[in-house]
């Protein structure tokens, strides 16, 4: 191994430690220090700028959560959570990819879900969004067989505890109680200028997550029903009204469907 | 405003947000996008997805130079998204040339490094920083970003001479000069970009006009950030000392 590659890897070594190295022989094997800092106090920086910016980067993305556990809570949470997952990528936006899943607590990895979740949709693509007037071409045989796609920033989540509220109160500055179990249902989107999350029923959840998985529109219909049967029959017409209107769907997958459809799938 | 920079990586994502809000800044300004997670400097072989991705941006907005900074920052199973030090070492110098290079090709435009601040000292440096940066730039065949905030920050962390590292830049290769503040933490300064540029660095600047000539300047304050005002007053000042220095430079 060269003098530079041996370097960087110690290096990286006493920057990921969880205590200070500043009366470290290592560290003060690699740097002079001067009349102000010893060589292993200089090294110390960067390691403590580590924690700091690492840290920093997961309670932006996750500030509800951090609201909901404490301050000193989160930061044990993020240096444990960091001791795992150390960040791998080029971007510190993909830094809490794996926070929600490491959290054990039920309503606080709920809560990071949501977080997660917003964070996602926040730089997922735009397609065209499907609208009324396209969905006018379709025809009334083809129905059953249509399939809609999802905008690739809408995330849909089901959870025990009605997370994506306490969310938008923490982040209008209240101090919302913690949130006590309620199964919720949420759908996560990117409008036009700023990002939403929108309640749905548990049959609304249902026939979206069907259509996000592919199914076709009369088998979805026909899943989500078994949900609620008597909402799902008031309900049906004012959902999609909804979410063709907040441009949840994209353009191009009815004609596929319908194309499909036609070649006899 | 004249111009913008925009953080390279913030922008290398599949949409979204980012993707419209550059485009609004693209309809009216020129835009040059700064990277800080190259890691040029490291001995892990570089990030191919992240030079694809660059190169994609660059695509995109067409800028008239591409940014990042001398140093290193991943190691073999992590990204400690820092700008780390390098020593100042003949090895160095011939691992950062062979990369450089390989980063302008798969970019095909103009490449600049930014000289970095720093707050340890390796005890294998066997030239000064201003030497390094100097002989990187002239093999690489690069661009230099010169830093006035990063040359003073360093200097005091080393008790260095930061005007013998503005002074020993070569003047043809520096594209872009950077302002910023810091944060004095009493036995260090840290570049924290949270503050004004400080009268030290508009002297540095200063020297750095009348060496360099006419290259753009960039204010970085993104950390505290201040009203807009006080951001604008900040980027005028850059504006006219500049062409106070140029008047008297350039004939």
């Amino acid at each position: 191994m060269s003098a530079l590659a041996a370097q960087q890897r110690t290096l990286a070594a006493l920057l990921r430690r969880g205590s200070s190295i500043a009366d470290d022989a290592e560290a003060s094997a690699l740097a002079t220090g001067n009349a102000r800092l010893t060589g292993a106090a200089q090294v110390e920086i960067y390691r403590e700028q580590f924690f700091l910016r690492h840290v920093d980067a997961l309670r932006e993305d996750f500030g509800a959560v951090a609201h909901l556990i404490g301050a000193e809570a989160f930061e044990a949470l993020a240096r444990a959570y960091l001791a795992t997952h150390p960040p791998r990528t080029f971007s510190l936006r993909d830094l809490g990819a794996e926070l929600p899943a490491f959290i054990g607590e039920p309503r606080a990895r709920d809560l990071a879900r949501v977080e997660w979740a917003f964070v996602e949709a926040f730089d997922a693509p735009s397609l065209p969004a499907l609208d009324a007037s396209d969905l006018a071409t379709v025809t009334e045989a083809e129905w059953p067989a249509l399939r809609l796609a999802l905008q690739p920033c809408v995330r849909l989540l089901s959870i025990a505890y009605p997370a994506h509220d306490y969310r938008a109160s923490v982040r209008r500055s209240e101090a919302p109680p913690p949130p006590a179990p309620r199964a919720s249902f949420v759908a996560i989107y990117r409008g036009p200028d700023s990002l939403h999350g929108l309640d749905l029923t548990p049959a609304a959840y249902a026939l979206l997550a069907q259509l996000a998985a592919g199914t076709p529109l009369g088998e979805a219909c026909e899943l989500a029903s078994c949900v609620s049967p008597a909402d799902f029959a008031v309900d049906l017409a004012g959902w999609f009204r909804q979410w063709t209107t907040l441009g949840l769907f994209s353009l191009n997958a009815p004609r596929q469907a319908s194309r499909t459809s036609s070649g006899g799938s | 405003m004249d111009w913008f920079e925009v953080i390279s990586e913030n922008f290398m994502v599949a949409g979204g947000r980012p993707h419209e809000t550059l485009a609004r800044l693209q309809d009216s300004y020129a835009v040059v996008p700064h990277g800080v997670s190259l890691a040029v400097g490291s001995v892990e072989p570089l990030d191919e997805e992240h030079l694809r991705q660059l190169r994609a941006l660059c695509d995109r907005i067409d800028p008239p130079w591409v940014s990042d900074h001398l140093c290193w920052g991943r190691a073999p199973g992590v990204h400690l998204h820092d700008l780390l030090p390098l020593p100042y070492t003949r090895e160095a110098i011939d691992h950062v040339v062979e990369r450089v290079k390989r980063v302008q090709g798969t970019l095909e435009r103009p490449f600049a490094l930014e000289n970095v601040s720093t707050y340890m000292a390796y005890r294998d440096s066997t030239m000064q920083e201003w030497e390094f940066v100097a002989e990187i730039a002239e093999r690489a065949d690069c661009g230099l970003l010169l830093d006035c905030n990063n040359a003073y920050v360093s200097a005091r962390n080393h008790d260095g001479d930061a005007a013998r590292h503005i002074d020993a830049m070569p003047a043809d290769r520096v594209v872009q000069i950077h302002l910023a503040g810091h944060t004095d933490k009493g036995a260090y300064l840290l570049d924290t970009h949270a503050d004004h540029v400080c009268e030290d660095v508009w002297d540095l600047y200063r020297r750095s006009l009348a060496r360099c000539g006419p290259v753009s300047t960039l204010v970085e304050w993104d950390d505290a950030i201040p009203s807009w005002d006080v951001l604008a007053a900040e980027a005028q000042r850059a504006r006219a000392e500049r062409a106070a220095v140029l008047a008297q430079v350039i004939p």
